[in-house]
């Protein structure tokens, strides 16, 4: 039997080596690019970004119709929403006098402004779809069952403070239709039985839509929901694992 | 001895079946990404082409109509159209919540997970209901409105005359029926119970009196049919066969939800004109409320 012998390295496979076997490269990525099935668990088990995912999964789980990745992309969602969130912040200051002046401000002069703004916004409507429709995938695969009670709590949970994240950033281009909605919202929030008023109140600040509920909206909208809703999709990620995964038939 | 009082939960997950799995990377991980990139791309796209709005100012003064509230709302805004405002946008949405939150913990059977549907009945429970929920919603939502009595009369020249006109829609019966002045107040708290100061819209939360017909149109008819008509499917699938198991009832609620809710937020984001009129969305029109500008 004969052994061939060994190609001689190519200019192409000496550029990769110097590029991807190099000192600097090596103590970024410890594995190479991982094409052996103990260095694909590897990567996933020691990744700090991937190990979120078990090493290994059924699959069933990775047929596209199985989930249509709805609760993955919902996190994508949030994370797409924090990095424009994050972009759209270092314009907007939320006060009455600024709030739709540095509105205009980002659709006009500031340099991809509107694109940032435009993203934000309708990646934010993205997400209560997805959220809903991955609530319709998860009852629909009777996914909610034992042992995945729980996790189903909290990702109903989870549905109300999506909700509560799109609300409260609805009021912030401080615009008529801004304006209006929240006011119309909070009314219906403010119907409530004994408690309606005082929560209308405490939500808004004041009894109409003022100053103080630009600056409470904000507030709970860049800081005190997103950490809430992240404290909870930790709770939900960390349960798929611990309860075996994702459902499949008994 | 210690160890052998650890609580153990009520459900384990499975036992894996090591023979069955893949590798995450590549096989799951690419799917990710790739699903990220296209959502990322057609994200990208969508808002270079379409702008999100940007209306005038906000102005306390000048009230749009119709002023609406943000979209996945407009469902508990049409149902306040229909019903007391605290039962319409609290008290449904919160027990439904509840009830949603409850799913896992009345059926607690662990069959037939991880298949979508599951059940031999689940795919026709879930036509059924999703049709019933549907075609039922408009149904009411048209009734409620006056436009089915509009209908009937203007295309098949159809009339109750004064002594039906009680029937054309939830409201009518409040004002059409020749109600005894004593059953708009009917006292049956003998005092003055204030439960917190009504900081903000008028007065004190007072509990005395009850207006019967209005307390029949606003709170009691609808939830008869809030509570009635899910109720009657499941019950009519049960004697039908359909429905055997809870994860079928659950099914059959579910499914009527989804459709109802779907049909309340097109009705409230597409179909509510000026005063909240039932119009089509092509008649759709909004005043800016600005004076002297229609």
């Amino acid at each position: 039997m004969a052994v061939e012998a060994p190609a001689k390295p190519t200019l192409a496979d000496k550029i990769y080596d110097k590029m991807f076997h190099n000192y600097v490269w090596k103590s970024i990525f410890r594995t190479g690019y991982p094409n052996t099935p103990r260095n694909q668990m590897l990567v996933v088990a020691t990744n700090v970004f991937l190990h979120l995912h078990p090493t290994r999964i059924h699959r069933t789980h990775v047929k596209v119709t199985h989930t249509y990745c709805l609760g993955g992309l919902s996190f994508f969602m949030f994370l797409g929403l924090t990095v424009t969130g994050i972009l759209l912040m270092f314009y907007y200051v939320p006060s009455v006098e600024r709030a739709y002046l540095d509105m205009q401000n980002i659709t006009t002069t500031v340099q991809f402004g509107q694109l940032m703004r435009n993203m934000h916004r309708w990646m934010a409507h993205a997400m209560v779809i997805l959220v809903f429709l991955h609530m319709m995938r998860v009852f629909y695969t009777g996914a909610y069952k034992p042992p995945r009670e729980f996790n189903w709590v909290v990702g109903v949970i989870l549905l109300v403070l999506t909700f509560l994240l799109s609300f409260t950033g609805y009021l912030l281009p401080w615009d008529q239709l801004a304006f209006w909605a929240i006011t119309v919202g909070s009314n219906i929030a403010g119907s409530a039985p004994v408690l309606g008023p005082k929560t209308r109140f405490w939500m808004l600040g004041g009894f109409e839509v003022g100053p103080e509920s630009l600056i409470r909206f904000y507030t709970l909208h860049v800081i005190g929901l997103p950490l809430l809703a992240a404290i909870f999709m930790a709770v939900h990620f960390w349960r798929i694992r611990r309860d075996g995964g994702l459902a499949r038939p008994l | 001895m210690a160890t052998t009082v650890v609580a153990r939960p009520v459900a384990r997950p499975q036992a894996r079946a090591r023979d069955e799995e893949v590798l995450v990377w590549p096989d799951l991980v690419f799917i990710e990404f790739i699903a990220a990139m296209l959502f990322t791309i057609t994200l990208f796209f969508l808002s270079v082409v379409v702008n999100a709005p940007l209306l005038d100012q906000a102005n306390a003064d000048v009230t749009p109509n119709p002023s609406k509230a943000p979209w996945y709302l407009l469902n508990l805004q049409e149902l306040l159209l229909h019903m007391n405002a605290a039962m319409a946008g609290i008290i449904i949405p919160t027990i439904w919540l509840v009830i949603l939150g409850a799913f896992p913990y009345f059926d607690r059977d662990n069959e037939g997970q991880g298949v979508y549907f599951g059940t031999d009945g689940a795919v026709k429970i879930t036509i059924i209901a999703a049709a019933i929920g549907f075609f039922g919603t408009w149904a009411l939502i048209l009734w409620d409105s006056g436009k089915v009595a509009f209908f009937l009369h203007d295309w098949f020249r159809l009339s109750g005359g004064d002594s039906l006109r009680f029937l054309e829609s939830a409201r009518s019966m409040q004002s059409q029926l020749p109600w005894p002045d004593w059953s708009r107040e009917i006292t049956y708290l003998p005092f003055n119970l204030r439960i917190l100061d009504g900081t903000g819209s008028g007065g004190p939360t007072t509990f005395q009196h009850l207006d019967f017909p209005g307390w029949l149109v606003e709170q009691a008819i609808p939830i008869v049919f809030i509570v009635g008509l899910p109720s009657l499917l499941i019950y009519g699938m049960w004697r039908m066969g359909l429905v055997v198991t809870r994860r079928d009832a659950l099914l059959a609620l579910f499914g009527g939800f989804v459709a109802s809710y779907g049909v309340l937020t097109l009705t409230g984001t597409a179909f509510r004109g000026q005063g909240q009129e039932l119009v089509f969305p092509w008649e759709l029109k909004v005043s800016e409320g600005i004076p002297g500008q229609e």
